[in-house]
């Protein structure tokens, strides 16, 4: 003991004095021995491997495993620190059931829908997809088959998936895991700016004098960003860091003002601040007028439920019915101007994104119903906080909008985005910042978080959703059609001018049997999407074929037909891009264990087994009304394909994919710099698959505001990624901004120079006086949304509100973080968060199991009164990492009718005692 | 041999008896105090005496051990440096939950485990420790599970962000505080480095004291610390007035010493 | 008397198993109360049984509480837990007196010959001894468990812990057995080799203070092996056959009636193979009071330890 305890002494810190008492120190001999076997690793850059932040990573490797990781010290987003998961990248891909082979249903050695699963072969598994895909495209054309994508796919990945469906099955139902989580960003980027993404960057963070975070646990979803902020908060003690939440979450702990609010009390607020800017005078009238006009749209859209009671529970029938038509509370009869107990039929449904520029005039005569106490009224979320401090805290925040000297970055992610009028909530917050002149310049701006690490970088950018086609362009703009076609070297009309489903569509087009093929890529959609019960049937027991690919077994892999074994991030090479604009790129470390392939050779084996016979002579597309087009079908395009120099025999792989062009990109190149290629080699090829792919996807956004760099730039040892547009080898930090973007020129001070949405007719609030469009080149809009009530909200039979999200230690559905033990042991499973008052009103205690149950489905959760998050009276919070506990069997499937981004954050539960 | 040889017999034999009875009791007791006097490494049940008292009440019953709803307690296995059969946890393996109706401590027959505790945030298992050399938090990872999994976070274990000297980032350096730790071990079990850099230790390995003539003025009037296992050391008392004799003035024994440098 | 005039006949093990079932009737009665008890200890703790909704019997022999409501304590124990000057809570001084009761009337060693798990230890360990004909390494006299007894009980003062619980085989064996806890085996070996390899009835007979406290405590037991001296042929068969062979003074049953000594188990192994049905279980109460003192024929003195057939 002496020698122990003198030890001790001899060590400053409590804290360290326990190292000596309890563990044994190093010897420098060890720590030597230590260093000489770390000689042989290899270290290389790479991405992590979670969120939308991008945290640049050091991987090492010795004898083709993945022995350690680090935090990238020269990385800017991160500078050598990572989250707890960020920690775990380089154990992720050793989970003990890491799939590695084909598994498909049979029964009798044939593919049986109702049979278990069993080990096959890639040859078999191709065989039957292909017997399926056929089957499902003869039957239902190109709608009837889909893939669910994702933000984390690569970008090559990203744009072979997109690449596939819509250049060669002609399908736009292709869509990804990230409309459940930003797509309402998307569509407010394009509605406001024409263009999609962030103005801003991360480095704002050190020059903000006012820190707003709308709906963004940051603390948790962006713990690094937070690290930043906090650093940020503790350097300039003038800055203000405010939390607006609908409860208390870990952010609060830093959050000068801590604002709880009610459920789309988010609306009444932002619009409350736009009151205020323009009673004092706050405005920055010359940039508003260079640079900005006023837009409205219709507000009888809808909830993005199903218009037909036909697949809804009993229960469910009297929510869904709002969808038709939604009688007016007093909250919202008051914000939109009319009549409480209205009803409303929703006609604009099928509009939902239409919008007109309107005047001041009356973009101010639609804020005037947002005073100070109707704000409050609506707003306030915590039944136990007197009115007057809520009110006092609004001003606060109003105060700190309207210094002009401040700085402000406003942060939001999933409370915005998953919303069911998220559109107009982000773009509410454009008008803030719009009005204040602060948007795109240092320490000012308004900023979409992402969740996914490539949210941005594929999803968006390369535009795997079932609306959208590279670097910003729509299916449903015969321009960008055009466009495409060309790039991709296409007959005319091979594009298909009709908007996809969704990844609600989607799974409701499994429910209704419309979706008879569906392939999952790098997601896990029916443990993460709402109302699961009716997916998780409809894949069971609908006449269907569904093909899983992931790395680990996964609620989706567990409904589907067949399950294929993917390769994981670091077992391919990749590109990401964060949602700082910044692209990303690492190499192949090692190979995938047994016989896992990346996706992208799936896909492109896949495309070897269609000829263009197959797919492009006419097909059905019912409800396609296009005036370039015949009524309801695609038209045969072989033709002009055979006069393009195509022939009807060649196959998808040879047309879209190992063209002359990407065949001259060749395998090995000096920037392998020996590390190897599990598609080219198990392609069998010598052309640069990821390389070509990107230089041919990246030929579209050069010169339209979306430059990349050369593919080789990124892998340069100085570089940590890009922040795009890239021009001439320069990253831009601030778009739109004079000075900064190369695309803004001198004199200009700022241009909003985005396309989408930029001749738009004139109007009144309440509708088009004048269809004419009236073209805005340059311009952003400043949107009046007016406050709308959830459609589902709490009554005496579903009494509290449910909000669902994510949690420091698990990423998403916990697929890959799961398999990390320590992280599995530092949070085993979900808990149901609730105030311990209406926990005691239950019966219920800390730590007691409950029985929690919606419209839609019901159950167990153990409950907590306190730690990480801390709820109002009245609300409850589940995090859907969990399996076992699929708290998405609970949440509604209302959506926000223009982005389609379902709302994880409202619905109305029961709780109690199980 | 006659009377008196029976009686030396007799004597003989007592002494024998006497000796043989010392020698036993010798061996005996030195096993015994071996143990009680070890350094007790185990984390108690909630409630528990002090470890002293413990080990003078316990008589290894395994009731709580039976009580316990979560499997925590166990009795020592040999060879643990726990005394044997003594009930106790491994903080890593399975930590104590803290129920709130205290079943282990209920059921202790003895009073070995207190009885009558009402709160079970009252109780005192041990003190969590971080190692600061090797927390991902105190070098600036976003961990923080230790804080997150505390059941009485922001008391027994607080964020206290510090700027990063490295970079543009601030570190959440996890603080435990010994007036609210429980010593339930959470933390233990959940922190994610491969072994644990937070710890559930005995107090007074770790536990310093300030001395009783200071006070910090900054600090809120604090509570005495609880649960030390020694008594704390009572205030030395005043020298004595020294007494009438002249030879023991005090300085007489320095000036008289010797002769001056 | 006039038992010599009898024809001395001896136990014989008959032949059907039947009736070796019954001869070892009393044998299969202990072992099944020792499993039971075990049983309910094990079942309670790692099988959560319950009565009445209440844990059956949650805790071990030194202290359990039975359905959840009748606090049982070994009242050795907890005396030596008194010794060390600790408060103890009541709920043990209850089950002390609990336990204290039930042995002071069925007789303080019927712990030991039906509930201590140590007893088919000592039991295995006396069969092996007489087939492998083992001597005795040395001889110490069998009460020098009175002089550990009162040395548990001053080490207890002193050391400041209750001395024989920590040391205990019988606990350690025990709890091995319900909580898989520790020395438990090395224990069971212990006792074991030295009974059967050094020295006869060593543990039982001559160390344990646990047996020594019941044997005080069991002086007054109201179950006790009552004993016809009329029918007893002075066989020596009970000898053979009983644990504690001190307690079968033959003069002394014969004044009394009955065994009297406190150091008797009732384990009624002299009972099983008695051919003359002399000995049996018996309340004593109803145990008549032989007429006149008796003198015990010389041939059939007190008999000594150690007599092998």
């Amino acid at each position: 003991m002496t020698s122990l305890t003198r030890r001790a002494f001899l060590k400053s810190s409590v804290a360290a004095s326990a190292a000596a008492t309890v563990g044994l120190p190093v010897s420098k001999a060890v720590l030597a021995q230590a260093k000489t076997a770390e000689a042989g690793w290899a270290w290389d850059k790479a991405v992590c491997r979670f969120c939308g932040t991008g945290c640049g990573i050091q991987v090492a490797t010795a004898g083709g495993k993945i022995v350690a990781t680090k935090g990238d010290p020269a990385a800017p987003v991160n500078r050598g620190l990572n989250c707890i998961k960020g920690y775990f990248n380089g154990k992720i891909l050793y989970g003990a059931d890491r799939l590695t082979q084909p598994l498909m249903r049979m029964k009798d050695g044939k593919f049986d829908k109702k049979g278990p699963f069993v080990p096959v072969s890639w040859q078999a598994a191709f065989d039957e997809m292909e017997r399926q895909f056929r089957k499902a495209y003869a039957e239902k054309g190109p709608a009837g088959v889909a893939i669910i994508g994702s933000g984390q796919y690569t970008i090559q990945e990203g744009y072979v998936a997109a690449k596939l469906m819509k250049a060669g099955f002609r399908s736009n139902n292709i869509d990804p895991n990230a409309r459940h989580c930003m797509a309402s960003a998307v569509a407010a980027f394009l509605q406001v700016f024409g263009i999609d993404e962030p103005a801003n960057v991360y480095d704002d963070i050190e020059l903000a004098d006012s820190v707003v975070l709308w709906g963004a646990n940051m603390a948790e979803a962006h713990p690094i960003l937070w690290s930043r902020i906090t650093d940020r908060r503790l350097a300039a003690k003038s800055t203000k860091v405010v939390n607006i939440t609908t409860y208390r979450n870990m952010s609060s702990d830093l959050a000068d003002l801590e604002i709880v609010i009610a459920p789309s009390g988010d609306l009444a607020v932002q619009n409350y601040l736009a009151r205020e800017l323009l009673a004092r005078n706050a405005v920055n009238w010359d940039f508003v007028k260079k640079h900005c006009i006023f837009a409205t749209g219709p507000t009888d859209i809808g909830y993005g439920m199903r218009p037909t009671s036909k697949f809804a529970y009993d229960a469910e029938k009297d929510i869904q019915a709002k969808e038709l038509e939604n009688t007016l509370d007093e909250a919202e009869a008051i914000g939109q101007r009319r009549k409480a107990g209205e009803k409303v039929a929703q006609k604009s449904r099928a509009s939902a994104g239409a919008h007109w520029q309107i005047t001041l005039e009356e973009f101010k005569r639609g804020l005037e119903p947002y005073t100070l106490d109707y704000a409050a009224k609506v707003a306030k979320g915590d039944p136990d906080e007197p009115m007057e401090a809520f009110k006092a805290k609004l001003v606060a925040l109003a105060d700190l909008y309207a210094d002009m000297k401040r700085n402000t970055m406003s942060f939001w992610t999933m409370g915005f985005n998953q919303h069911q009028r998220g559109v107009w909530v982000n773009e509410q917050n454009y008008m803030i910042h719009l009005l204040l002149g602060k948007h795109g310049t240092p320490g000012n701006g308004a900023f979409s978080l992402t969740g996914q690490p490539s949210a941005c970088g594929t999803a968006r950018e390369v535009g795997t959703f079932a609306h959208r086609l590279p670097a910003d362009m729509v299916v449903n703009n015969p321009k960008h059609r055009e466009i495409t076609e060309k790039g991709w070297k296409l007959p005319p009309k091979t594009l298909n001018p009709k908007p996809g489903s969704d990844i609600m569509g989607i799974l409701r087009d499994l429910e209704d049997g419309g979706v008879k093929f569906l392939w999952v890529q790098v997601t896990n959609p029916f443990q993460s999407s709402p109302n699961a019960n009716h997916w998780l049937k409809a894949a069971r027991e609908m006449d269907n074929f569904i093909v899983v690919a992931d790395c680990y077994p996964t609620l989706s892999g567990k409904v589907a037909d067949l399950v294929l074994p993917a390769a994981m991030i670091y077992e391919k090479w990749g590109a990401y891009g964060n949602a700082e604009r910044r692209t990303q790129m690492w190499r192949q470390q090692v190979e995938a264990p047994g016989e896992a392939k990346t996706d992208v050779w799936m896909m492109l084996e896949f495309a070897k087994r269609f000829r263009l016979a197959d797919v492009w002579g006419e097909k059905p597309l019912p409800g396609l009304k296009d005036p370039a087009f015949p009524e309801g079908r695609l038209p045969d395009v072989l033709a002009a394909a055979k006069a393009m120099g195509y022939s009807p025999e060649q196959n998808l792989y040879e047309v879209l994919f190992a063209t002359p062009e990407n065949r001259k990109v060749a395998w090995p190149d000096p920037v392998a710099k020996g590390h190897g290629n599990a598609t080219v080699k198990a392609l069998g090829e010598s052309w640069f698959v990821e390389k070509a792919l990107f230089e041919e996807y990246a030929q579209f956004g050069r010169g339209h505001h979306h430059d990349l760099a050369p593919f080789d730039l990124y892998f340069r040892d100085d570089v940590r990624g890009l922040r795009w547009p890239v021009v001439d080898g320069k990253e831009t930090k601030y778009r739109f901004v004079e000075g900064q973007d190369p695309y803004v020129k001198a004199g200009e001070g700022f241009n909003f120079y985005g396309g989408a949405f930029k001749a738009i007719p004139t109007g009144t609030l309440d509708g088009v006086t004048d269809p004419k469009p009236v073209p805005l080149p340059g311009k952003a809009k400043i949107f009046f949304r007016p406050y709308a009530a959830p459609v589902e909200q709490p009554d005496k039979d579903y009494d509290l509100w449910l909000c669902t999200g994510r949690i420091l230690e698990h990423w998403h559905t916990g697929s890959m973080t799961r398999r990390v033990p320590e992280l599995n042991r530092a949070a085993p499973s979900a808990v149901l968060y609730m105030h311990p008052k209406d926990a005691e009103k239950r019966g219920l205690k800390r730590n007691d199991t409950a029985w929690i149950e919606s419209r839609r489905g019901k159950i167990r959760m153990v409950v907590d009164t306190k730690g990480r998050n801390q709820m109002p009276r009245g609300s409850v919070f589940a995090a859907f990492f969990d399996e076992s506990l699929l708290v998405n069997k609970l949440v509604l499937d209302a959506v926000d009718p223009i982005s389609r981004e379902t709302d994880f954050k409202k619905c109305a539960v029961r709780v109690t005692k199980a | 041999m006659g009377q008196g040889g029976e009686r030396r017999k007799f004597l003989a034999h007592a002494v024998q008896g006497v000796a043989a009875a010392a020698c036993g009791g010798v061996a005996w007791n030195a096993l015994l105090v071996q143990q009680v006097h070890a350094v007790p490494f185990a984390l108690r049940p909630p409630g528990a005496l002090a470890e002293r008292d413990f080990a003078a009440a316990c008589v290894k019953c395994g009731a709580c051990v039976v009580a316990c709803p979560y499997g925590t307690l166990r009795l020592a296995p040999a060879a643990t440096g726990i005394p044997l059969g003594t009930p106790h946890f491994v903080a890593r393996e399975e930590p104590c939950r803290l129920c709130p109706d205290i079943p282990c401590a209920k059921a202790c027959p003895t009073g070995a485990l207190d009885r009558e505790m009402k709160d079970i945030n009252a109780s005192r298992m041990g003190l969590a420790v971080i190692d600061a050399e090797n927390c991902l938090s105190w070098n600036g990872l976003r961990c923080e599970v230790c804080y997150r999994v505390c059941p009485l976070s922001g008391k027994a274990i607080t964020i206290d962000p510090h700027p990063r000297k490295l970079s543009k980032h601030a570190v959440f350096v996890p603080v435990v505080h010994s007036e609210a730790c429980t010593g339930c071990g959470l933390c233990e079990r959940a922190c994610p480095t491969a072994v644990a850099s937070v710890r559930i230790v005995q107090p007074s390995l770790v536990q310093g004291h300030v001395g009783e003539h200071f006070r910090m003025s900054w600090k809120p009037e604090a509570a005495p610390v609880e649960a030390s296992p020694e008594p704390p050391p009572s205030a030395p008392k005043p020298a004595p007035a020294p007494p009438g004799k002249p030879g023991n003035a005090p300085g007489l024994d320095y000036f008289n010493s010797g002769s001056p440098p | 008397m006039s038992a010599p005039a009898r024809p001395v006949r001896h136990f014989e093990m008959p032949g059907t198993f039947a009736g070796r079932l019954h001869a070892r009737r009393y044998l299969l009665a202990r072992r099944l109360v020792q499993a039971l008890v075990l049983v309910a200890f094990f079942g309670t703790a790692h099988w959560g049984w319950k009565v009445a909704g209440q844990p059956l019997l949650a805790g071990n022999l030194s202290a359990a509480k039975f359905a959840g409501a009748v606090p049982l304590a070994d009242p050795f124990a907890v005396l030596q837990v008194l010794f060390t000057r600790h408060a103890l809570a009541g709920e043990a001084l209850l089950g002390a007196a609990i336990v204290l009761a039930v042995y002071f009337l069925l007789g303080g060693r019927v712990f030991c010959a039906w509930v201590c798990p140590m007893n088919a230890v000592t039991d295995a360990a006396r069969w092996v001894r007489l087939r492998l004909a083992v001597r005795d390494v040395f001889a110490i006299p069998p009460g020098v468990r009175y002089a550990v007894l009162g040395l548990a009980l001053v080490l207890s003062a002193v050391a400041g812990v209750a001395a024989f619980e920590w040391v205990s085989p019988i606990a350690m064996l025990h709890r091995e057995i319900v909580y898989g806890a520790g020395l438990g085996l090395t224990s069971l070996a212990g006792v074991f080799l030295f009974d059967a390899f050094v020295l006869r009835h060593g543990w039982c007979g001559h160390l344990c203070p646990l047996g020594a406290f019941w044997a005080v405590v069991g002086r007054g037991a109201q179950v006790r092996v009552a004993f016809d001296d009329a029918s007893c042929t002075r066989c020596g068969d009970c000898l053979k056959a009983c644990p504690e062979p001190r307690v079968l003074h033959f003069n002394e049953a014969a004044r009394a009636g009955m065994v009297a000594s406190g150091e008797c188990t009732n384990c009624a192994a002299c009972v099983a193979v008695c051919p003359e049905s002399s000995l049996r279980l018996a309340l004593r109460a109803a145990i008549p009071t032989p007429p006149t003192p008796t003198s015990a024929p010389a041939a059939t003195g007190t008999p000594t330890e150690g007599t092998t057939p």
